[in-house]
């Protein structure tokens, strides 16, 4: 009963919009025209034939992958870091934290600056002759947009890290020890195991996040050099409104929300299955 | 309390009906608090602007314009595509009174979005109205032209020679010149910007352009009957694209070297040329730019003239609104703003003077200030200007983008170029004429 205006609202605007738009699928929209001649599934067709998406699609995969077991892997070090007592933890934390409080777009443009203006400066004067920026090849392109995700989502996913090593009983982790367990088995058999939930959590933010890029896509490379860091996201957004072929990048943004939607749930799913009670 | 025990079923209900009257109450408040301010004639007309750089004069003159006139302008900007946001105006049935977009824009909307100007006193003052049908749709805001940018300080002080850019026509005599500026101690002479807009709606634009018949060049090459690396047009342009190249100041970095230093370098002579347009000139002001500069055709080898010529026209267009939300009232006055920047004096100088753009009327007759627009004033009132092509595929500058892209940084050769051009023709949606 009280869920009624909540229950309202969400129809609102997220049931109704995206009927709306699984309709826009099967029409010709140019993305303006007062008429939305129907095509059926012709625009899934055309979607599954674009190359250049599932090439985007690919390459977002790669990106994830790497993003997430990267910004993962830091995000879990710097929250044991920052939960093992050491000094000044509590700076660093909100240190830590304070990338993500700053827009991808932002944060693109500064990473920019960086790559293409300090980086280069730097190695003309150690290497004296001219460097060129990373951002200038495919694979330099892709690693900077990692390296920029992991700087971002990092600090973010600590905080949940954190909250899930300070949920940990410390008569646990002192008994395992006085059973004979070293720092690390215990750290392995009985902290990992019981914040597993916070895995669970991290890992399923960052892998949406990261498929969904758009932000530091657009501000950082603006899918060059060559198209070769478009992300599926901005693929999406270019065939939609910049080729103005609105029913093809409707249908593109519902696969990418599928494939999306199904990873997510998997890995929820497999997830929680093995979380434990201590 | 007691006396107001009611029974569940009727105690749902009233709750069900307090539920939604609170929620659409919530949804009613999003919906206000937009259209406060109103005229004192009551007719309010808003204005879509898409050219950034002219935003805060857009706004002052608006409030000026709304002082005088008694009628009410808002002006608008996005930052999103135009078409993205124009069509989210449209789905929201609030459309602008007056939108401001680029020529290929008023050809996909007009039919719908557009009223008929045709019998407007202006069109017969411009060259550059916007007609679809022998209908005239868009009201034309200014001349912009593209070609070879130059500082004429710059190669003054290599060659100790006065710069004459007409003696430069041909390839072979730029090529002496690119020499000469080595000999005098300018090693790298050029620059070359690697935006996907620079280089192919640009500058590979130009080849189409230059046909007689641009509908029947790219006809012919989506049919695949075109041998592109064999073309003429394409040959010669692409000779000069190499020279420029070739003497790129970030030849090794080419791919990530940015417009701002480019242009900034071109400003204060540390190089001598750059292909671009007198819209670079909102870029270069902001530097510490030499006065003489200019813009002058892209030399080539060729006789046909081609080389005298810059390529441009009308650049963004105005449109007003057919539908039934916008009211005759509105029209009128939309029209009578259109009138005013044509014919008035305040309207002339808001053009010319505060936004420094050139003015695609014959009857405005104030100079402009900056040396590119200088320039292209007199190639345009010499009848000197190609016209642009506005049919081209939405994705065309995209796509070959990457493939142009990759030919600057010589990762691809000349040959390759042309085939994947001819490539992507062969799979694009065409422009044909009435459809």
């Amino acid at each position: 009963m009280f869920a009624g205006p909540a229950a309202i609202l969400f129809c609102a605007v997220v049931i109704v919009p995206f009927i709306y738009g699984l309709y826009l699928t099967l029409t010709n929209w140019d993305g303006i025209s007062n008429h939305k001649p129907f095509v059926g599934l012709s625009n899934y067709r055309q979607a599954f034939a674009d190359t250049a998406y599932w090439q985007a699609m690919g390459r977002t995969v790669i990106y994830s992958v790497i993003s997430v077991i990267l910004v993962n892997v830091v995000a879990f070090l710097l929250a044991y870091l920052v939960t093992s007592g050491i000094k000044g933890q509590n700076f660093f934390r909100a240190a830590f934290f304070i990338p993500n409080l700053i827009g991808g777009i932002v944060l693109g443009y500064v990473w920019k600056f960086v790559f293409n203006r300090a980086f280069v400066a730097i190695g003309e004067a150690v290497t004296s002759h001219t460097t060129s920026s990373l951002l200038s090849t495919p694979n330099g392109a892709m690693f900077c947009l990692i390296l920029v995700s992991v700087w971002q989502y990092a600090g973010y996913m600590m905080l949940i890290y954190v909250a899930g090593f300070m949920s940990v009983d410390q008569s646990l982790k002192e008994a395992a020890e006085i059973d004979g367990c070293s720092k690390a088995q215990a750290m392995v058999k009985v902290t990992i195991p019981l914040m597993r939930s916070s895995f669970v959590q991290c890992i399923f933010l960052s892998t949406t996040r990261c498929f969904m890029v758009y932000d530091l896509n657009l501000s950082l490379t603006k899918g060059e050099p060559f198209n070769s860091s478009v992300m599926a996201a901005m693929h999406v957004y270019n065939k939609a409104f910049v080729y103005k072929n609105y029913g093809v990048g409707q249908s593109e943004a519902l696969l990418l929300f599928v494939v999306c939607a199904v990873i997510g749930l998997l890995q929820v799913y497999f997830g929680k299955k093995g979380e434990v009670d201590a | 309390m007691r006396i107001f025990k009611k029974s569940p079923a009727v105690k749902r209900a009233g709750a069900i009906v307090l539920a939604t009257l609170l929620s659409v109450g919530m949804l009613g408040a999003c919906g206000s608090g937009s259209n406060s301010s109103s005229g004192s004639s009551g007719t309010k007309i808003t204005i879509f602007n898409s050219k950034s750089e002219i935003q805060s004069q857009m706004e002052k003159m608006a409030k000026e314009y709304s002082q005088k006139k008694g009628v009410d302008v808002e002006v608008y900007s996005s930052t999103d595509a135009v078409v993205a946001h124009l069509s989210t105006k449209y789905a929201s049935n609030d459309p602008y009174t007056i939108s401001m977009v680029d020529p290929k824009d008023v050809y996909s909307l007009a039919k719908e979005h557009a009223i008929d100007l045709s019998d407007q006193k202006w069109v017969k003052d411009t060259k550059y109205a916007l007609k679809i049908d022998n209908k005239v749709y868009g009201f034309p805001v200014s001349i912009e032209a593209r070609g070879l940018l130059y500082n004429a300080d710059a190669i003054k002080k290599a060659t100790g020679k006065e710069f004459k850019p007409e003696d430069y026509k041909t390839l072979s005599a730029f090529k002496g010149l690119i020499k000469e500026l080595q000999a005098g101690g300018m090693e790298h002479p050029t620059g070359v910007i690697k935006e996907d807009w620079s280089l192919v709606a640009h500058y590979l634009t130009q080849v189409y352009e230059e046909h007689e018949d641009p509908d029947a060049f790219i006809k012919s090459l989506h049919e695949g009957g075109v041998d592109l690396d064999k073309d003429a047009k394409f040959t010669s342009l692409m000779d000069t694209f190499d020279v420029l190249k070739d003497n790129n100041y970030a030849k090794d970095n080419a791919i990530s070297a940015e417009r701002e230093v480019t242009e900034q370098n071109l400003a204060e002579g540390k190089i001598a040329f750059m292909f671009g347009g007198n819209w670079d000139w909102s870029v270069i002001k902001d530097y510490d730019y030499t006065e003489n500069m200019g813009e002058m055709p892209v030399p080539q080898d060729t006789e046909d003239g081609s080389n005298e010529k810059l390529v441009g026209g009308g650049s963004k267009f105005l449109f007003i609104d057919s539908s039934d939300k916008t009211s005759d009232k509105q029209r009128k006055a939309a029209e009578d703003f259109l009138n005013w920047l044509v014919y008035d004096k305040d309207g002339q100088s808001f053009i010319v003077n505060d936004c420094s753009l050139i003015s695609p009327f014959a009857n405005n007759k104030l100079e402009v200030k900056d040396p590119l627009g200088k320039s292209v004033k007199k190639y345009a009132d010499a009848d000197k200007l190609i016209p642009n092509y506005n049919h081209l595929p939405d994705d065309h500058f995209s796509v070959l983008g990457a493939n142009f892209q990759k030919y600057l940084a010589g990762q691809e050769d000349r040959a390759s170029l042309a085939k994947d051009i001819q490539n992507y023709w062969k799979s694009a949606k065409i422009y044909e004429a009435g459809k």
